[in-house]
């Protein structure tokens, strides 16, 4: 199995911060796989610069084996990078189906209106939002929203979807629907990088952990190992007096 | 009201105009036609500038555009014609248009704003200064089609308010319009979607200022002068702003019944109230926009994004 993505020596520094300091990893074809850390650890600087928003100082980020360390945004979208953003951000003036349509049309250039259309709502189906498809995305509920959000990234067609604490904020139940969800979206042939606090719900989904503290990655493996080490335990509660 | 069938006054309005000359309105004929000229090269302005709002970006410079494609159409229409001349005009506001853009790429809203009144103010001084646009004492423009017929002008701004109204309603009406709104709503988000926002904030403002060149170059051949301060006026561009504004932002239908009512008003306003006719002309617009924050066509129903 090839690797989806692959990260190779990427720092960032803002000012005074060095938010992420040579860090390296990858994600491997149909795998789920968490960044975990504590607040400030550089988790979103790492998706912000996957997905292209900022530029990296050094370092490079491979998509399916391409170089796409210097693209842009909308670039790494069509050739196939999706992500979720932790805030969602509908746009509030369309309705929900325009917001997917945005997604679908935009996401991989040369798609006619009709084929959109119908994936569009092959996704509705899917992230359960048909009911509400014609509802402004401004008037939906925060669990909608999420549901929104993640939908939207998905009918870009992404074949590497990065998500960014989407499961913030909802409730047990809504969670373990959301870990449903993601798996069947893995399923359909979607590598999956994401980040989260909840830890149940890492451990539910993950596959494979990777641990950043202070901008560096500290650990990587299965939930249960990573959870077993010194330094990742240092890292969440504090070192041991 | 969702798919709010539009066409049919759209298509009312277009008629109305193209057959206004005919209609038997007696001695207020002339008054009339007058009337109905600037209604639609304003109204054409107030969609151009409703174009390029559409993707976030307050032109201030529309007033720029406007003055380009008059001073382009009326340094050339002695030499070549009329019609070679407006679109030589409208190319010369396109011109300015890509140059504004490319360097204000990143700008948005009301950055997007400043820069365009710079932009706008740069080219007055200029026409002010340079030796060929005839400075501070103007130029005279010939009329259209040299004047053999009278009408000419006034079908010549119907034409543009016809493709006006036509490249409002295709990017009302088709994917683009999506592609507006997302950049109008959030730049980064619309770019990790795959919408390719630079050239959608460039096709946009390349649109419509061909559209106000137009505008601009007709203008100059009904009014058979041009000077620097008329053609480069910030109150052009505000008016292109203020009627969207008023009549529905976003939208064909919005700054068509806003042209047509504002415009329309302005001028009646002008014949009744020969003193101070801009009190109540501005109080109608407060009034407007404090009570109808959609403008008029938020009468009508829910907006479409």
């Amino acid at each position: 199995m090839g690797k989806a993505l692959e990260v190779i020596g990427l720092s960032k520094r803002f000012l005074g911060l060095q938010a992420l300091k040579e860090v390296s990893l990858h994600l491997e074809e149909g795998e789920i796989l968490a960044v975990i850390g504590p607040n400030g650890a550089g988790k979103s600087t790492l998706l912000n610069l996957l997905s292209g928003l900022i530029k990296p100082d050094q370092g490079r980020i491979l998509l399916l084996g391409r170089d796409i360390s210097h693209l842009p945004p909308e670039t790494r979208t069509h050739l196939g990078l999706g992500r979720a953003f932790q805030i969602v951000q509908p746009f509030p003036e369309l309705s929900v189906r325009e917001n997917l349509l945005v997604g679908a049309l935009f996401g991989k250039p040369g798609l006619k209106r009709k084929e959109a259309e119908a994936w569009v709502a092959e996704v509705l189906d899917l992230t359960g939002l048909a009911p509400r498809a014609e509802a402004l995305a401004g008037e939906l509920t925060l669990l909608e929203d999420k549901r929104l959000e993640l939908a939207r990234a998905l009918a870009t067609r992404p074949k590497v979807l990065l998500l960014d604490e989407v499961m913030a904020g909802l409730r047990p139940k809504e969670a373990e629907e959301a870990v449903a969800l993601v798996r069947r979206i893995r399923d359909s042939g979607v590598s999956v990088l994401f980040i989260e606090h909840l830890m149940p719900v890492v451990r539910a989904l993950a596959d494979r952990v990777v641990v950043l503290d202070h901008g560096e990655v500290i650990a990587e493996g299965t939930y249960e190992k990573v959870a077993q080490e010194e330094r990742v335990r240092e890292a969440y509660l504090g070192r041991r007096a | 009201m969702r798919e709010l069938s539009h066409l049919p006054f759209l298509s009312f309005f277009l008629l109305l105009f193209a057959l206004l000359p005919f209609l038997p309105l007696g001695i207020w004929g002339a008054f009339l036609l007058d009337v109905g000229f600037f209604i639609q090269l304003f109204t054409a302005m107030a969609l151009s500038w409703d174009l390029v709002a559409r993707t976030g970006q307050l032109s201030l410079a529309h007033g720029a555009f406007f003055g380009l494609g008059a001073y382009g159409a009326g340094l050339l229409a002695p030499h070549v014609g009329t019609l070679p001349a407006l679109v030589f005009g409208a190319f010369v506001a396109g011109a300015g248009a890509l140059l504004l853009g490319s360097v204000t790429l990143r700008l948005h809203g009301l950055y997007f704003a400043i820069a365009s009144l710079a932009f706008s103010e740069v080219l007055r001084t200029l026409a002010l200064k340079l030796a060929f646009t005839g400075g501070p004492i103007g130029l005279p423009v010939p009329p259209p089609f040299g004047g053999v017929w009278p009408l000419a002008a006034y079908y010549l701004s119907f034409g543009v308010l016809l493709l006006a109204t036509a490249l409002s309603h295709w990017a009302e009406w088709s994917p683009f319009r999506l592609a507006q709104a997302a950049t109008r709503q959030s730049e980064a988000v619309a770019r990790v979607l795959g919408v390719r926002v630079v050239r959608v904030k460039l096709w946009s403002l390349l649109l419509g200022s061909l559209v106000a060149g137009l505008s601009g170059g007709v203008y100059g051949m009904k009014t058979l002068f041009l000077s620097p301060y008329d053609a480069f006026s910030l109150g052009r561009a505000v008016e292109a702003l203020v009627i969207p504004i008023f009549g529905g932002l976003y939208s064909t239908l919005g700054p068509l019944v806003g042209g047509v009512v504002l415009v329309g008003l302005e001028q009646a306003l002008r014949l009744w109230i020969k003193e101070g006719y801009l009190v109540v002309y501005g109080a109608i617009l407060i009034l407007v926009i404090l009570f109808l924050p959609r403008g008029l066509v938020g009468l009508l129903g829910r907006r479409r994004g």
